[in-house]
């Protein structure tokens, strides 16, 4: 067989759609020429390569999105059974309706939002999309990115809100909702590890007021040294002069950490 | 032992407001599909973004689903469509594609692991169109006819382009062969614009 010949064929070859007299036709052309051997050879070891696993921080993520999705659509439509009819699919998942007051007023508040998003955009599901309405879902998918967020800082375990904190911080852009949720998790979270990863993507947004005036805060009620001096060395980086007067209030604390102390004495010195 | 519902019933069930079962048709695709992704950019965190996205439109667009349609087919659709729309918005300086962890070594040689990181740059030195067609019908289980559907081309335009992509793959390998390239960091970025939908529905 001519090389021409076997080329058309080597698809369906690869594939195992051949007859057994094409196929043998086609191994004795690959005895002969090398450069479909080779080919051969490099699909062999494409079907080789490992398979790449998703992180589990996917499976959370889409978790999320599905709750936000289906609190959305009992919102508007109010059918009280839908929130009741819980299937196997993620009966995992219903921990996430347990949310901390003031995070799901800001959910609640972009739900509005999404739904908006969601019912003006329905039906329209034509095969050319107008720029228009590709506009429209970027801003949805923003929304369903912040609800995301929300919904994963609302997490019983520490390590999916820490996932939630990391994940904010890889949004093209913070809104405000975003990092009043960020603010509530400094102050209220009971894991030290997720208040010190807020500071860090709070740490972002050194140049809003909301922010500054939080982490200022949150310097007089956090009690965890660890979270203290983040929170010193923080007001260092950013030269924050404003919160001269709450570190020398600091260090009348008489039952501070004695390294606390020390780095807020550092940090005067630095500020002033 | 009961069977699996098949995909499209859970499907149907989703498009009836029952999205709780979107969480089944997640365990079957995220990883094919993070596959899909991570072969096409060869970026993990953009895939699994993508991947996200995909579920997202799977739930916005749940009622353009058609029954008697092949869910695969269908999500595939979305997948490649939502590609398109990422790589439409990724701003043209941003690099992607050099960021996939070098595949897990296998047991016995060390050389049987530089062959496989240098087949893994081979394909992503390709241009992503040609690449897209490759990782369809190897990675994805893709049969020619399912592919032809999604690219809306005739079956024998699928298997044209396989072979062609095939062969590329074939000198770009060699070529990274010779140069002794394994190991070196980075590389030219001209592979990843992705290719032009036919349709664009979702």
């Amino acid at each position: 067989m001519e090389c021409e010949r076997a080329e058309k064929l080597l698809p369906d070859y690869l594939h195992g759609n051949l007859g057994a007299e094409q196929e043998d036709a086609i191994e004795t052309h690959l005895e002969s020429c090398a450069k479909c051997r080779e080919e051969v050879a490099l699909w062999k070891k494409l079907g080789e390569l490992p398979q790449e696993q998703p992180s589990p921080a996917l499976r959370v993520r889409v978790q999320a999105m599905v709750n936000a999705f289906q609190q959305a659509q009992a919102e508007t439509s109010q059918r009280a059974s839908e929130s009741s009819r819980m299937s196997p699919g993620w009966a995992g998942w219903r921990w996430f309706r347990s949310p901390a007051m003031a995070v799901s007023f800001t959910l609640a508040l972009l739900v509005v939002g999404f739904v908006a998003g969601r019912y003006t955009n329905s039906g329209n599901t034509s095969t050319t999309r107008p720029d228009a309405e590709i506009a429209a879902m970027q801003t949805e998918l923003s929304n369903m990115r912040q609800l995301v967020v929300l919904s994963m800082l609302q997490q019983q375990s520490a390590s999916g809100r820490l996932q939630g904190v990391t994940w904010s911080t890889q949004q093209p852009q913070t809104d405000p909702q975003i990092l009043s949720a960020l603010l509530h998790t400094l102050r209220f979270d009971s894991s030290v590890d997720v208040r010190l990863a807020a500071i860090d993507a709070l740490s972002r947004h050194g140049n809003q007021q909301q922010v500054r005036e939080g982490l200022a805060d949150a310097l007089q009620t956090q009690q965890s040294p660890l979270v203290q001096l983040a929170l010193i060395d923080l007001f260092v980086d950013m030269k924050d002069r404003n919160v001269v007067g709450q570190l020398q209030k600091l260090q009348q604390d008489a039952g501070l950490n004695p390294d606390v102390r020390q780095r807020a004495e550092w940090a005067l010195g630095k500020l002033n | 032992m009961t069977k699996p519902v098949p995909d499209e019933e859970l499907m149907l069930l989703v498009r009836n407001g029952e999205c709780d079962m979107l969480g089944v048709l997640f365990d079957r695709y995220q990883t094919p599909l993070f596959n899909f992704y991570c072969k096409l950019t060869g970026n993990r965190a953009a895939s699994e973004d993508l991947v996200q996205e995909v579920f997202f439109r799977i739930l916005k667009y749940r009622q353009s689903y058609r029954p008697g349609t092949a869910f695969r087919s269908w999500m595939y659709q979305i997948a490649r469509n939502t590609r398109l729309d990422q790589a439409r918005k990724q701003r043209p300086e941003t690099e992607l594609d050099t960021e996939l962890a070098p595949p897990a070594p296998p047991a016995d040689s060390a050389q049987q692991e530089q062959q496989a990181a240098l087949l893994h740059r081979a394909l992503l030195q390709m241009p992503e169109e040609k690449r897209e067609v490759l990782v369809l019908s190897r990675f994805q289980d893709m049969k020619y006819n399912e592919i032809a559907q999604l690219l809306g081309c005739e079956v024998g335009a699928v298997k044209v382009r396989v072979h062609r992509a095939l062969q590329e793959l074939r000198e770009i390998y060699a070529r990274l062969e010779r140069s002794g390239a394994v190991g070196e960091k980075g590389f030219s970025g001209a592979g990843n614009v992705p290719p032009r939908g036919a349709g664009h529905g979702m």
